[in-house]
């Protein structure tokens, strides 16, 4: 007899279990749900697991890379000292990368060897496709919208170039290698078609057969033939 | 003082969060690069607007920092912690602002087509991304729809149901039924980790 009771009470509180789990119930519904599971153990139980799921959700966010200087911006509102000096001068992330392409762009230039890490440095040569580094325009319909360089060595890495494109928003990077596998690099925020990052690259830069520009929806916006 | 150190880099969450609360700098400076593209990234597919999701990720991890020492994980994990914080703060400037949210069906497009995979992370091994990305993509669009307007954005049942032109009921259905079938694959995904 009582568990029939308790069972048409639990059923009552079915939908609001998950909607207080989600932290969306208000009011009186909120109150009343908030009463029985203080009684109940077995909704308490459903509560606890219903709300470890709800906390799930939002962890499946993409990340996203922030604008330039977030980092600096956000250390110095902390307080952290020396943030300048103590930064890694070789992202470990992709970056905003103006500043790191423009380098990148004249080292390619005059064929020099940037050091930008404390781990051996990428050899970068002047043609687009020797040392282990590969470079290619990013083509959308027909018409040069950016650039792709990619740099190997002991920790290969790669930037990318992006203007006058139809890319707007979130956009991912992905790179297909030669055995067709696709391998996917980052996801970035391209503002009115412009957009500049500097990433680590997790497989061999010869191995590259293209990189794409591809929106949320997978439609692929600019592609760079690399091999 | 102790003076042996693991690497940054190997520190848990947890860790990290237990060297900001008693003001160690590099753990700041590694809790910071570890998770500002999250935060970033939950805010911007939240907003849709780079400035405002700046705002908000900065935030959020100013309160993160000054919040580490009452992290209490017996409430959830570190990701959880830091996300809930960017979420709420990302809800606050959208009604501040009086401005139009991303669409969830935008949202749930980006979260299912990301596949982070850094191997330097080993201590985000395993994490809970992957299952919950796949068990939404799996979940009918319209009960998608309606848990990560509740779980994402913060609608009530009562909004869900106006917003979408269908009954009270039915949105609570939705919602009720879409956190089952995510529970049901986070607890697959468990049982299968621990076979392992």
């Amino acid at each position: 007899m009582s568990d029939d009771i308790e069972e048409t009470g639990c059923d009552r509180f079915a939908d609001e279990l998950a909607e207080l789990a989600l932290g969306v119930l208000t009011g009186r519904d909120r109150a009343g749900a908030l009463s029985h599971v203080e009684s109940c153990p077995r909704c308490a139980e459903e509560l606890e697991q219903l709300s470890r799921v709800a906390d799930t959700v939002v962890q499946a966010a993409p990340e996203v890379e922030p604008p330039m200087g977030f980092e600096v911006r956000l250390f110095e509102r902390m307080g952290v000292a020396d943030v300048r000096a103590r930064r890694r001068l070789r992202p470990s992330r992709w970056v905003p990368a103006v500043a790191a392409a423009a380098a990148a762009a004249a080292a390619l230039a005059v064929g020099l060897s940037l050091s930008l890490s404390s781990s051996p440095a990428p050899t970068v040569a002047a043609q687009g496709h020797q040392n282990g580094v590969v470079s290619a325009n990013l083509v959308e319909s027909g018409e040069t919208v950016g650039h792709v360089v990619a740099f190997g060595g002991a920790r290969p890495w790669m930037s990318m170039m992006l203007a006058d494109s139809t890319a707007r928003g979130l956009v991912n990077c992905v790179v297909v290698t030669d055995d067709g596998v696709t391998h996917h690099v980052g996801t970035f925020v391209a503002q009115q078609g412009y957009g500049a990052w500097i990433a680590p690259l997790h497989v061999n830069p010869e191995d590259l057969r293209t990189a794409e520009v591809v929106s949320p929806s997978g439609t692929v916006i600019a592609t760079a033939t690399l091999g | 003082m102790r003076q042996s150190r693991v690497a940054e880099g190997e520190l848990s969450d947890e860790g990290l969060l237990a060297g900001m609360a008693v003001g160690e700098q590099a753990a700041a400076v590694s809790f910071t690069r570890r998770y500002q593209r999250r935060v970033f990234g939950l805010a911007y597919s939240m907003t849709g607007d780079a400035g405002v999701a700046e705002d908000v990720a900065q935030e959020a991890m100013i309160r993160v920092w000054r919040h580490a020492p009452v992290f209490d994980p017996r409430r959830g994990s570190v990701a959880s912690w830091v996300l809930t914080i960017t979420r709420n703060l990302a809800i606050d400037a959208l009604r501040l602002r009086r401005a139009v949210p991303t669409d969830p069906d935008d949202f749930a497009a980006s979260a299912m087509r990301s596949n982070e995979h850094n191997p330097e992370d080993s201590v985000h091994r395993g994490d809970v991304r992957h299952t919950v990305r796949t068990a939404l993509e799996v979940l009918p669009e319209e009960q998608r729809r309606a848990v990560v307007l509740a779980a994402v954005y913060g609608r009530t049942a009562l909004e869900i149901s106006e917003a979408e032109g269908i009954p009270l009921g039915t949105a609570k259905t939705r919602i009720r039924t879409a956190l089952i079938r995510l529970r049901a694959a986070v607890e697959h995904a468990e049982g299968v980790n621990h076979e392992r």
